[in-house]
């Protein structure tokens, strides 16, 4: 511990991950793909712990669903204690508790982290000896683990239900094989704003950002996250939110922190609540948090038809969350196990009627309507094709560090 | 401890003067200034994310500091400056006459009642409670709605939510407790012949207070001042949830710096800084405090004027107090009253809104649905096996109180030792639960709270025992034994005090590993001890360092200026040391004790930042899981898992008063004996 630990990465090799665009799966992955390995080692670091001996241990048994169509549902008995840590209230309590003592013969122990940064501190000050067996690093974050070293490969033997995830949701830029992690969920951001308050119809970045200066000035919320403060202003300028220009960064900061500054009520990224509490007449939030807030508003006795959900154009985000299990985990046996579970359809639905984010699977649409046809605001959960192809994914770039500043500039200007 | 200096006394050896502190100088020395001395060295690094740990110490530089130097830094640290001092004098000005009625104008009955419920509402997680001021301040809420009805406030609502009124009425509401303890320890140490000799020589109840009370609760106001703005200026927890854009605080800029940033050299700088702007505050206020009295003794004639007037109104105040005798106290004595009940209602309105809500049938914790139920509960246990907990520890405790009186009523055996009895089932009914539904963990459909409670219960205990421990110890030899370790000493104590819990989290995160290596006891702390998994010896460690220095402080107030006579007089009759101290002064300090006590379990109880960096797998507490769970909606089974802390707390709580009493009364005796002696 005492001599600093150096990834001998080729230093290029997340600049080359970022720059791929996100959910373009089949043959623009492939190629760049190619590419990649042909740049050098794609296996950047090597954990020294590797997952648990080939296919040999694990017995599989089919088991019955109700979803109609080509599914795949063998699961693995596994035993002993499983320790997960993820975000608070992630999963469905039963699935993570009882159902899955019954049904896999593990006891689990669910512990919470606020964000991908704790996660990260906690794995990498913690010697390998954390003690948990399976982590829900969201994306972006994945290749700077990778690349500490944090997390183990994954046996693809012993998750033979991957087959039941949409060709969309693997292969994702920062695993492009799928060697370390595993889709748990994904999500977008849009805003939702009080028609009562501003009358006019809003639907871009641009429309939002001009309504916060006027309509709603000093009643407006923004995400309390430095990439998710300022990517509405890119896309508001028809620019990529990853970008790393000079210049573009600097009007960022210029209109973000003078001009926009003093009309921001608060920096909340979990809004749905507080616009029950009536506390905004405009808000960006993440799908999920924005899919609540309808039920928010009606258990206040507000009135939800008063509230307008946009999903803003020209692009905005998605962020996806994923499994994976950390170097040193003790029992990776029942963490492959829970993992593969939770990708039988009739489970994962389960799992989304609990969180409400897309966990995906294939054929969504209709296993919702088969699974869960009651599910309210299915839209916001499920996106078409040509929704999913406006949305981009954060990169981890050089940029972040001036994103943090803006973001602090622009709170100390809201608050003075 | 007591014993070795003891021993060596006897054989004419002198113990050095700070032996009784040493416990307290190797554990901080261990867990404090090394640890912040390695983050201190990484504001001079440069940030390299490629690294196992984010900070490049190959390339030293001093580029962070003058990044600090800018004007984001200043103008968040002017408003929280301001926000603080503010909350600071209104935890004075609210929680003096509360402190100045237990002592002086109730019965030592009513006494104990209004401190144990200034502490009680923070028997349970200091977040949920924050959270629940949303409740009534929410512009759409049932208040708010009243409020418009009768046309008080706008059509908008209360605006208050989002702003820096909301912030510092979470801040004066979460560290009022801070407050009044201190001042009351401070306060009950004056003796009361003093207040009354005032009296006798003519000066009214004004003149007592202002020149005789105020001044002797001097060391008390500046423990509680140092109490609340300290950890008012690094809290954000109450800006985050309360505050909106207009209650950005410090803490949570450099929290961002560690955390989204990633920027930990940033960090270091931006809190160091923090610690020498806070310092330098206290620097000056100390100086205004200092100062003004001389000034106004520079103006002696003008003085000696306004005291001869006060004097003058004190006399005719004391001959009309004489002819109507008490009578004429009746006044201040309600105002005072009227003032501490609203006072206790103020701290005791969140909790009540925290248990409401724990039944509503919504699914968000702060708004309420209209509607009751109690599925938040079930959602949290299993009714049956929760049913069969409460029903066997009933059995069995009424079962303890059958024998108890049987044993009473038919046999001989001395009083003291029946007495146990009710205790001993208490204890054999959570025992025999804890034995039969796996640590409690059945009684828990969602394990994941179950584990959190007792996690939180069994760090905050452990971390108590060690605070209390070497705190108690360290605060004696402070007050005893001072000498020229007492100014290092005291500001190691100051530096922890200040420093920002979220460095102090990343230095003992980074610090553990490199502890495991030391021979003995780093195993202990790192990989477990006994039944205990490493991660809840961590959290004792951690928790415990806040927590020590503010026993440390408080017993230090209680003993300084309490002569050494019964010391002496006890060493003048024979008693060695280790006896001195067993017998005389830890009667002296019990209070301090307690009161210390109880501040750091419910510091402990609360500790979210360090918490969450240091937890292990299996070592997550309350606090932390809740932090987690503010990313999303707070569900109300959280609000329900509070009032179970809750609960369980105060079971607690009472079976060590129960413990204490039956055991303490030999050694209060004593104390006793030997003050009316002396």
């Amino acid at each position: 511990m005492d001599k600093q630990i150096r990834i001998l990465a080729p230093h290029s090799f997340r600049e080359q991950l970022s720059r791929r665009a996100f959910l373009k799966a089949g043959t623009a992955t492939a190629g760049l793909a190619v590419v990649l390995a042909a740049c050098g080692n794609s296996d950047p670091a090597s954990t020294d712990t590797s997952a648990p001996g080939a296919s040999g241990g694990a017995e599989f048994t089919e088991i019955e669903g109700t979803a109609t169509g080509d599914w795949s549902r063998k699961i693995a008995k596994a035993g002993g204690a499983l320790a997960m840590y993820t975000w608070g209230d992630y999963n469905d309590p039963e699935l993570v508790g009882a159902l899955a003592e019954s049904t896999l013969g593990v006891k689990m122990k669910v512990d919470f982290y606020p964000s991908n940064e704790d996660l990260i501190t906690k794995l990498s000050t913690s010697n390998g000896q954390s003690g948990f067996d399976i982590v829900v690093p969201t994306g972006p974050y994945v290749p700077q683990m990778i690349e500490k070293g944090l997390l183990q490969k994954l046996n693809k033997d012993l998750l033979p239900n991957i087959v039941n995830l949409d060709s969309n949701y693997v292969g994702q830029p920062w695993d492009q094989n799928d060697e370390y992690v595993v889709c748990k969920d994904w999500g977008s951001a849009g805003f939702l704003y009080n028609t009562k308050k501003i009358s006019r119809d809003l639907a871009t970045w641009a429309d939002f950002l001009d309504a916060c200066q006027n309509e709603a000035s000093g009643n407006c919320a923004v995400i309390d996250a430095p990439w998710d403060f300022c990517s509405p202003y890119f896309w508001s300028q028809g620019k990529s939110a990853n970008t790393t220009d000079a210049a573009d960064l600097d009007a960022a900061e210029k209109f973000l922190v003078d001009t926009l500054g003093q009309h921001i009520k608060a920096f909340d990224s979990y809004p749905s609540t507080k616009i029950a509490e009536g506390a905004y007449s405009i808000a960006v939030a993440w799908t999920g948090d924005a899919r609540q807030a309808f039920s928010r508003i009606k258990d206040a006795k507000g009135n939800p038809e008063d509230w307008k959900w946009v999903l803003p154009g020209p692009k905005t985000q998605i962020f996806m969350d994923t499994y994976a299990i950390p170097a040193g985990a003790p029992n990776p046996e029942a963490a492959h196990a829970w993992i593969n579970w939770e990708l039988v359809p009739e489970v994962s639905i389960k799992d989304l009627a609990y969180h409400g984010y897309h966990t995906g699977m294939k054929n969504m649409e209709q296993l919702l309507k088969e699974l869960a046809p009651d599910l309210p605001k299915p839209e916001m959960i499920f996106f078409s094709d040509e929704q999913v192809a406006t949305m981009e994914a954060q990169e981890m770039n050089v940029a972040l560090d001036r994103l943090v500043e803006i973001l602090n500039k622009t709170k100390a200007k809201a608050g003075a | 401890m007591a014993g070795t200096v003891a021993g060596r006394s006897r054989r004419g050896v002198r113990a050095p003067r700070f032996a009784l502190a040493l416990p307290a100088i190797i554990w901080y020395a261990l867990f404090f200034v090394v640890p912040i001395a390695y983050i201190i060295y990484y504001s001079f690094g440069t940030k390299d994310t490629s690294l196992l740990l984010p900070v490049d110490l190959t390339r030293l530089t001093t580029a962070n500091y003058s990044q600090v130097f800018d004007a984001t830094f200043f103008t968040v640290f002017k408003g929280t400056l301001r926000i603080s001092v503010i909350a600071t004098a209104l935890c004075v000005i609210v929680g003096l006459p509360v402190a100045y009625f237990a002592t002086f104008k109730v019965s030592e009955r009513w006494r104990a009642v209004i401190l144990a419920l200034v502490v009680v509402p923070s028997f349970t997680s200091f977040l949920i409670r924050t959270v629940a001021w949303r409740i009534p301040l929410a512009p759409n809420g049932s208040l708010s709605r009243f409020l418009m009805d009768l046309g008080w406030v706008g059509e908008n609502g209360i605006q208050v939510l989002e702003t820096s009124v909301a912030v510092q009425i979470a801040l004066v509401y979460n560290y009022l407790g801070f407050m009044i303890l201190p001042l009351f320890v401070a306060l009950d140490r004056i003796d009361t012949r003093m207040r009354e000799a005032s009296k006798d020589l003519g000066a009214g109840r004004v003149a007592t207070f202002v020149s005789v009370t105020l001044p002797l609760a001097g060391p008390g106001i500046v423990a509680g001042v140092l109490l609340t703005f300290i950890p008012m200026c690094g809290d954000y927890v109450a800006a985050t949830v309360l505050g909106g854009a207009k209650g950005n605080m410090i803490g949570a800029l450099i929290a961002s710096q560690f955390g989204g940033a990633q920027n930990w050299p940033l960090g270091s700088a931006m809190a160091v800084l923090m610690i020498v702007a806070v310092l330098l505050t206290l620097v000056v206020g100390a100086a205004v405090v200092w100062l003004v009295p001389r000034a106004f003794g520079l103006l002696a004639p003008v003085g000696e004027r306004v005291r001869r007037a006060i004097h003058g109104r004190a006399i005719a105040d004391g001959a009309r107090g004489a002819r109507t005798g008490r009578g004429a106290r009746e006044p201040e004595r309600l105002l005072l009253g009227v003032w501490t009940g609203c006072v206790l209602l103020f701290l005791f309105v969140p909790i009540i809104l925290v248990f409401v809500h724990s039944f509503n049938r919504g699914q968000s914790f702060t708004i309420w649905s209209g509607h009751s139920s109690t599925k938040w509960w079930g959602e949290l246990f299993d009714v049956g096996v929760a049913w069969s907990v409460l029903i066997r520890g009933a059995l069995v405790i009424v079962g303890a109180l059958v024998v108890r009186a049987l044993l009473r009523r038919f046999t001989s055996l001395p009083a003291r030792a029946v007495n146990w009895i009710g205790p001993v089932g208490f204890a054999v009914a959570v025992l025999l639960n804890w034995m039969l539904t796996d640590r409690y963990r059945d009684v828990f459909v969602f394990s994941g709270v179950g584990d959190a409670i007792r996690n939180s219960f069994i760090a905050a205990s452990g971390a108590t025992v060690i605070a209390v421990i070497i705190g108690g110890l360290a605060g004696v030899a402070l007050a005893r034994r001072p000498g020229s370790w007492t100014k290092a000493f005291m500001a190691v104590l100051f530096l922890i005090l200040v420093t920002p819990e979220i460095m102090d989290a990343v230095a003992l995160a980074t610090w553990f590993p490199r502890f495991a290596d030391f021979p003995l006891i780093g195993s202990i702390v790192t990989d477990g001890w006994g039944p205990f998994n490493g991660g809840i010896n961590k959290l004792w460690v951690g928790q415990s360092l806040y927590a020590s220095a503010v026993v440390t402080l408080i017993v230090r107030a209680r003993l300084e200026g309490l002569d050494e006579a019964l010391e002496e007089a006890a060493a003048d009759l024979g008693a060695t040391p280790s006896r001195a101290f067993r017998q005389v002064t830890l009667p002296l300090i019990s209070s301090a004790l307690v009161a210390g006590g109880l501040l750091s379990f419910t510091l402990c109880l609360d500790n979210a930042v360090i918490s969450t960096l240091i937890s292990e797998a299996g070592s997550t507490t309350f606090p932390v899981a809740l932090l987690g769970a503010t990313r999303s909606t707070i569900k109300p089974f959280w609000g329900v898992g509070a009032m179970i802390l809750f609960v369980v707390t105060m079971a607690a709580l009472w079976f060590v008063a129960v413990v204490l009493r039956r055991s303490g009364s030999t050694s209060s005796d004593i104390a006793a004996t030997l003050t009316g002696g002396s």
